[in-house]
């Protein structure tokens, strides 16, 4: 990704999530999504199979014990 | 006057610990100006704690294990009666704590004294605790360098032997950073093992928080005072206290220790394999072993920091970007606009990695790695170079740190003095399978015994 596709990204995408950004700024932040797009890339080389699931999977409430009923 | 010295002449009544208590406070109020530890000193509560435990001993009472003991927590955490900064220029519009954090509770119980907060990089989101609103910490050592971050005041405070116990956060490296650049021990414990309740969050799914003090003892002993379950904390999966200090005197022998190598060896100078290597001999370690995947274990960190820690600023970020640190506002932006699925694909890494990690253990008890690539740069420095490749050197600090957190394993930096770093300290993780805080603080004690990790005098 060029450059100036990742600045022109970060200048469409802020405004969704309404943040105003200046063409300082933007350039900046470009900089800094270039550097974790890097690594993005490099997460996406490592084989994930589809039944691995997240870290922390939510839990509605605890199970109950052996003397509670459900 | 250190932990042990300190403990022993309060119990026998050497000294009472208002005396101590007083000379902590004097020596903070002398020097505190070049290194620039404390955002907040918190002299009469100090008193009234340090009164409580002479009184205590007047009356015949047996003493708490902290007894008298002065200590400071990173400005993250509650203090009743104090704003928590979290090292930001926002919060200070926020009302003060109206109670401790949790951690701080026990360490009263437990007889400690709190004398301060502790500056800190805003919001945790650094390494060097160059922080524009309140100045950055300088390192005790050479006020030329930094701190490292984002725990720069705890590592510092110790350091400086302002006080000999500070507490921090570490999420991706930021108590075993600045416990490596200031040369004191460090304790990042399994993740979910302390609670976090009453602390200012950076990122959820990886914070931690833990001890820095000038010896084994004082790490061993804050740790064991603050351990046990919490339900109010949804990231305390700790079911009971499993004490470090009855084992702390055990030694090494018949444990399984390795060196890391590979991604640890590529991302250290060659202090830092010195440090890790005169480590190693101490503790008879040969074998070079290789932890997995740890380079995408930090991406993977990385981008779930970038999004958690972005998300939870999101209103100001919007309403005033202006107030945030200059060093760190377009880093938090950035994370914001990741998209989904680089977090998504960070969680789902995470479990398969932890299953690797975990397995790795079946066969060693200890692994042995630099804490940072190199020793404290100065301040304002922008890049680094380790073996010959340039790194920007605000995240450079977590290169070794951050894989090892995100497995959640715990870990004690220990602080070496290789040569060829100007008289610096450079610390060595002491790494264990999840909830073995034990075996850490066994090979630390091992390494202070035999003089080869230590606080400078």
């Amino acid at each position: 990704m060029k450059e100036q596709h990742i600045l022109a990204y970060v200048q469409a995408a802020a405004p969704t999530l309404g943040l105003e950004l200046d063409a300082q700024r933007a350039a900046a932040v470009a900089q800094h999504f270039g550097r974790t797009l890097a690594m993005a890339r490099l997460l996406e080389q490592a084989p994930l199979a589809p039944e691995l699931e997240l870290a922390e999977i939510y839990r509605a409430a605890p199970f109950p014990g052996a003397q509670e009923s459900a | 006057m250190n932990t042990s010295e300190i403990l022993q002449a309060i119990a026998s009544g050497e000294r009472s610990a208002r005396e101590v208590c007083d000379q902590a406070l004097a020596h903070i109020e002398a020097g505190d100006g070049a290194i620039n530890a404390f955002t907040a000193t918190t002299a009469r509560r100090a008193r009234a704690e340090a009164d409580a435990v002479d009184a205590r001993r007047a009356r015949g009472e047996a003493l708490p294990p902290l007894a008298g003991l002065p200590y400071a927590v990173k400005n993250l955490f509650d203090v009743a009666g104090l704003t928590t900064l979290a090292g930001s220029r926002i919060n200070r519009e926020l009302p003060a704590a109206h109670e401790d954090a949790l951690l701080v509770q026990r360490l009263q119980a437990a007889g400690a004294v709190l004398v301060g907060a502790l500056n800190m990089d805003e919001y945790a989101y650094g390494f060097t605790t160059e922080n524009t609103h309140y100045g950055a910490t300088r390192n005790p050592h050479d006020r030329t360098r930094i701190a490292g971050g984002s725990s720069g005041g705890s590592g510092a405070a110790v350091a400086a032997r302002q006080v000999p116990l500070t507490l921090g956060s570490d999420t991706n490296g930021s108590i075993r950073v600045p416990a490596s650049l200031c040369g004191a021990w460090g304790l990042k414990p399994t993740f979910g093992r302390l609670s976090r309740r009453g602390t200012y969050p950076f990122v959820h799914s990886l914070d931690h928080l833990g001890p820095i003090a000038d010896s084994v003892q004082g790490l061993a002993l804050a740790y064991d005072a603050m351990q046990g379950p919490d339900p109010l904390d949804p990231g305390c999966h700790a079911l009971r206290v499993q004490a470090a200090m009855p084992d702390l005197q055990q030694g090494t022998g018949g444990l399984r220790i390795g060196v890391l190598g590979g991604y640890f060896r590529e991302h250290a100078s060659a202090p830092a394999r010195a440090a890790v290597d005169l480590a190693a001999r101490t503790l008879g370690a040969r074998d070079e072993v290789l932890w997995p995947d740890a380079a995408l274990a930090r991406a993977a960190a990385f981008i779930v920091t970038a999004s958690e820690g972005a998300s939870l600023h999101l209103p100001d970020l919007r309403r005033r970007p202006q107030d945030f640190e200059p060093l760190s506002v377009e880093r938090f932006i950035s994370g914001l606009l990741q998209p989904a699925d680089w977090y998504l694909r960070a969680q789902r890494f995470r479990r398969a990695y932890r299953d690797q990690v975990n397995a790795l253990f079946q066969h060693w008890d200890l692994l042995l790695a630099p804490a940072t690539p190199i020793s404290a740069p100065a301040v304002g420095t922008e890049w680094i170079e380790i073996n010959g490749v340039s790194h920007p050197c605000r995240p450079a600090m977590g290169l070794l740190t951050q894989p090892i957190s995100f497995a959640g394993c715990p870990v004690v930096a220990a602080p070496l003095w290789p040569e060829a770093t100007g008289g610096m300290p450079i610390g060595v993780q002491l790494i264990a399978a999840p909830w073995n805080e034990a075996l850490c603080l066994r090979a630390a004690r091992a390494l202070e015994q035999a003089g080869t990790a230590r606080m400078k005098q």
